[in-house]
């Protein structure tokens, strides 16, 4: 199976930086998920991997083959970009075939491998039609199809759903995973959107202003992450972040909604910290987690299964998920009383935004509810 | 203020039935979501509300006002589009304030209050005087929601105003209706792709399908209690989840060959199905009453920290939302494990040939099926 090495990938245009020394290794056979506000260079890294780019410093070891020079057309990697243009004159199955054809692949192992992606794209009754007589989402499975099926162990995806229908994205993330399992190829996934990142993810690459954030398998991004900016751009809806003042001891910190008591795992390098509390750490002090206080509803996104409730708390607003099934009907203004549980939420050094400890519990004298 | 009545609305686009015949009453005073997919006709139906689409039959009401021929501009109806529309060479309060010195009727004293009003709610003070190119897409969008509510029309119409807007000011955008909403009631029509908007907003929901609409309720009736498997699928991120009923030998059904031992009076009935939402469905260890095997095939971080879990039971897949835990595993099994699900019966949905059964089947044994007919 095909291993990608990055090393020390930089790329400038004139003054600008778009890559800063990436160091990264895809894990073969998986599924990865680049992800990244828009501008965040994963789409660049992804071009120079192609070879659309070629890197300012760096190698690219592609089975321990350096290949940041190669021409494109010699690299073994499949491409599915944004927008996909159709052949309007050819069917679906020519369009789908259309690489094979090009690689000079046999007619008999063309059709089996169409037939193969069609049937897991559910697009078999279309292979006859012509692109003007499919629909926006027919189209992109069409365009995912003939991406698909070069001869190629790697394929990189540059956010192929991006504004697709919500329910064409939902079945589509689910044909994809599957398509990637049944080939058995390295998949790199780019989007922008955290709950897509999470969805899709195996192993999770998060990237901001050219740099790489934070790397591993997905799990481990999420629950236990190193950096601020992880938090920030991992997980939906949006994190808490809200800045603290550790106190003398190290044991406490200060937060606008009050005193936390913490942990810190490496000592700390200066009493500015940032306190990141997930929606999930937050719940109802019904739940026996520690009261915060009651605050004051300033909008219920009602996402059918769960609402999103963004509560005001002495000037702050906290954002929580709530099962639908538990939450009577609410106003904007409402009360809301607020707790948290303790464990879950991470401190982080506010210069450098790396962790140094965990929230252990909201201490007495700080509960006002 | 009033409702809109429409009735046998059709619009075709050569062999194409945009909107199929469409009956239906948008209450005065609430907030209607049209919602469906793309293509489903929702947009038509709302330009010809407006008067932007000429009906090819059926007649449309404005209280007991006959619009349907009404040129647009006679027809008393405010509209907000996906794009702002503005006049670039005015500020804020003259933008919202213009539509308004149209209006003979009003003093100045009221068309004051309801400028400042709008700005008020809508947060736009500090850009009062600012002219239009000096905000961004979202102010602008609010400028313009602030301009339609203003003028207390009729009848008020959105389309798909927040689709072009980033995500954090969609919020604030969502955030400012509501607040508008509770000072001012209007007639609104508001089109929507996006379910949780639609959701969040609305007093009812159109939900809407190839031309038609499907089914028409408030959002968390419609979300609980869909009359179509298209209305299950459609509302919840994943969609309910579909498996299919098969007769059993004696009492009950089956799904997939797994015996479910209810007393169901619908074995007679061919392509049955049982819908259940992810949230409801319990995964554990050991067999549990009513509990058939299943196998982990993924597991996701979803929503609020919540595990998305796909699963195999007989040859059908169906998804699982577990609840965030603490401990190793975060309270969600492992992919690869063999499993047990209940698909609690009291939160399912049966549907034949896509809509929904009156009847649920009850529990063999249960007090509610000793008095039931066999």
């Amino acid at each position: 199976m095909s291993g990608i090495r990055f090393e020390g990938i930089s790329k400038s245009y004139r003054d600008a930086v778009a890559l800063d020394r990436i160091d990264l290794d895809i894990e073969p056979a998986g599924l990865t998920v680049v992800c990244g506000p828009p501008g965040c260079g994963k789409s660049v890294l992804m071009r120079i991997l192609i070879g659309l780019e070629t890197p300012s410093a760096g190698r690219i070891l592609f089975d321990g083959e350096d290949i940041a020079h190669m021409p494109a057309a010699e690299r073994s990697i499949g491409y599915v970009p944004q927008s996909f243009a159709l052949f309007p004159h050819m069917s679906v199955f020519d369009n789908i075939a259309y690489p094979m054809a090009l690689q000079a692949v046999p007619r008999t192992e063309i059709a089996a491998r169409v037939d193969q992606a069609a049937g897991i794209l559910h697009i078999r009754p279309l292979l006859t039609k012509r692109p003007s007589q499919l629909s926006g989402g027919e189209k992109q499975r069409a365009a995912i199809a003939r991406g698909i099926l070069k001869n190629a162990d790697i394929f990189i995806l540059d956010d192929p759903l991006v504004g697709l229908d919500f329910k064409l994205r939902e079945s589509l993330m689910e044909d994809l995973k599957d398509m990637r399992a049944e080939l058995g190829a390295t998949f790199l996934y780019i989007t922008s959107d955290p709950l897509e990142a999470l969805t899709m993810a195996e192993h999770l690459v998060v990237m901001d202003r050219g740099r790489l954030v934070e790397v591993g398998p997905v799990d481990t991004v999420y629950y236990d992450p190193s950096w601020l900016r992880t938090v920030e751009l991992v997980g939906f809806p949006r994190c808490n972040v809200l800045p603290a003042r550790l106190d003398a001891t190290n044991a406490m910190c200060t937060t606008a909604i009050g005193r936390l008591s913490i942990t810190l795992e490496n000592g700390a390098a200066s009493a500015d910290a940032m306190v990141a509390i997930r929606p999930e750490h937050i719940t109802s002090p019904a739940s026996g987690a520690a009261p915060l206080g009651i605050g004051k509803v300033t909008l219920v996104e009602n996402l059918g299964s769960e609402s999103v409730v963004y509560v005001q708390l002495h000037e702050t607003t906290l954002v929580t998920t709530v099962p639908a099934r538990a939450l009577a009907s609410l106003d904007l203004g409402d009360p809301f009383p607020l707790a948290m549980r303790p464990g879950g939420p991470i401190v982080f050094d506010r210069a450098s935004g790396r962790r140094i400890g965990r929230v252990t519990s909201v201490p007495e004298e700080s509960r006002d509810g | 203020m009033a409702d809109v009545r429409v009735e046998g609305l059709r619009r075709q686009f050569g062999s194409l039935m945009a909107v199929k015949d469409v009956s239906f009453v948008f209450p005065e005073g609430a907030v209607t979501c049209l919602l469906g997919p793309s293509g489903c006709g929702k947009t038509t139906l709302l330009r010809m509300i407006a008067g932007l689409e000429r009906p090819s039959a059926g007649t449309i009401r404005f209280g007991d006002r006959d619009v349907t021929t009404l040129a647009a501009r006679r027809r008393d109806v405010a509209m907000v589009f996906q794009y702002p529309v503005m006049y670039r060479t005015l500020n804020v309060v003259e933008n919202i304030e213009l539509p308004l010195a149209n209006d003979r009727t009003l003093t100045v004293a009221e068309r004051r209050r309801r400028v400042d009003e709008a700005i008020e709610i809508l947060e736009l003070g500090d850009a009062r005087r600012l002219h239009i190119d000096r905000l961004n897409l979202a102010a602008r969008q609010k400028v313009a929601v602030g301009r339609a509510i203003a003028r207390r029309a009729a009848v008020t119409l959105f389309d798909e105003p927040t689709t072009n807007v980033e995500v954090h000011a969609k919020l604030a955008l969502i955030r400012a209706f509501k607040e508008l909403r509770r000072h001012v009631r209007q007639t609104i029509v508001y089109v929507t792709h996006d379910q949780t908007e639609a959701m969040t907003l609305a007093d009812q929901i159109a939900l809407m399908r190839e031309g038609e609409i499907v089914q028409c309720a408030p959002p968390r009736e419609l979300y609980d209690q869909p009359n179509s498997e298209f209305g299950g699928w459609f509302l919840g991120n994943p969609g309910m989840n579909f498996l299919t009923v098969q007769p059993a030998e004696g009492s009950g059904f089956a799904v997939d060959g797994v015996p479910f031992p209810l007393a169901a009076p619908l074995l007679e009935l061919e392509d049955v199905r049982f819908g259940i939402r992810p949230e409801y469905i319990r995964i554990a260890a050991t067999p549990l009453p009513d509990s058939v095997p299943a196998r982990v095939l993924r597991r996701a971080v979803a929503i609020g920290g919540q595990h998305l879990v796909t699963l195999a039971v007989g040859g059908s897949r169906i998804k699982a939302k577990v609840p965030p835990a603490e401990g190793p595993s975060r309270g969600a099994p492992e992919v690869g494990s063999n499993v047990f699900v209940v698909c609690p019966i009291e939160h399912a949905i049966l549907f034949h040939r896509g809509k929904r059964l009156a009847e649920l089947p009850r529990r063999l044994g249960s007090s509610a099926a000793a008095g039931a007919p066999s």
